[in-house]
């Protein structure tokens, strides 16, 4: 019932066109990371990610989480812990980054049904 | 998880997932762990792998038992960058909730999110 996820594929999806990675560089682009933009594009990036999710009609809750960190040669690390069951629940994180910046997104899906 | 017997498809006062207390045990761990750690890349991978079980395991013996718990931990070094996290779910809102709590010391910072889930 309890296990690590990392970067497992969310549970019984296989072929989904959901793409965390073309949600952030379509909100992102080419930009570098500037202060005063990075609100709105975390907030982005999540919500486009939790639309694509939903419009795939399944039975499930989601969670969707974005970092966005400015390179200056520090370190990050994220782990998640979940207690769910692990037979129809899953999660799925994807790390991204340009010249300026790292972008990690998880999803998590919760089954209802 | 066990098949309740009963069927409550909304949970009473007492079970509901009440963030100001988890927010509580979120802040216990984490300042026990973390007061006076410094940024360490190779023991750091551990200890956010760690504290995640460890918020994990209290939230649950906090009586939220007919919560699905997803916990996120994020650590980062101190160098003046800046930082975001944002986070959107698709959910009832009538049952399910999330506590976050920030620490920060000269060295580090740390995120902990914990996402509770009602389990119909």
């Amino acid at each position: 019932m309890e296990e690590f996820h990392n970067g497992s594929e969310v549970s019984p999806d296989t072929n989904s066109p959901f793409s965390p990675v073309t949600c952030i560089e379509n909100v992102v682009g080419g930009g570098d990371y500037s202060q005063s933009q990075v609100n709105k594009w975390t907030a982005n990036i999540v919500e486009r990610c939790l639309t694509q999710l939903v419009k795939q009609g399944k039975p499930y809750k989601y969670i969707v989480t974005c970092a966005v960190m400015q390179k200056t040669g520090a370190g990050l690390h994220t782990a998640n812990s979940c207690y769910w069951d692990t037979a129809m629940d899953g999660s799925c994180t994807v790390r991204w980054e340009n010249r300026t910046m790292y972008c990690v997104v998880s999803v998590f899906a919760v089954a209802t049904a | 998880m066990e098949e309740s017997d009963t069927y409550h498809i909304r949970p009473n006062h007492q079970q509901k997932f009440r963030p100001a207390v988890v927010k509580e045990c979120i802040r216990e761990i984490v300042r026990e762990r973390l007061s006076g750690v410094q940024y360490n890349p190779e023991e750091v991978p551990e200890l956010t792998r760690s504290l995640a079980d460890s918020v994990k395991d209290k939230v649950k013996n906090s009586g939220f038992d007919k919560y699905k718990l997803v916990v996120q931990v994020v650590i980062g070094e101190q160098r003046g960058q800046g930082v975001k996290m944002s986070s959107r779910c698709f959910w009832d809102a009538d049952t399910d909730s999330y506590a976050e709590d920030v620490f920060m010391n000269d060295s580090l910072f740390c995120v902990v999110a914990v996402f509770g889930s009602y389990y119909y």
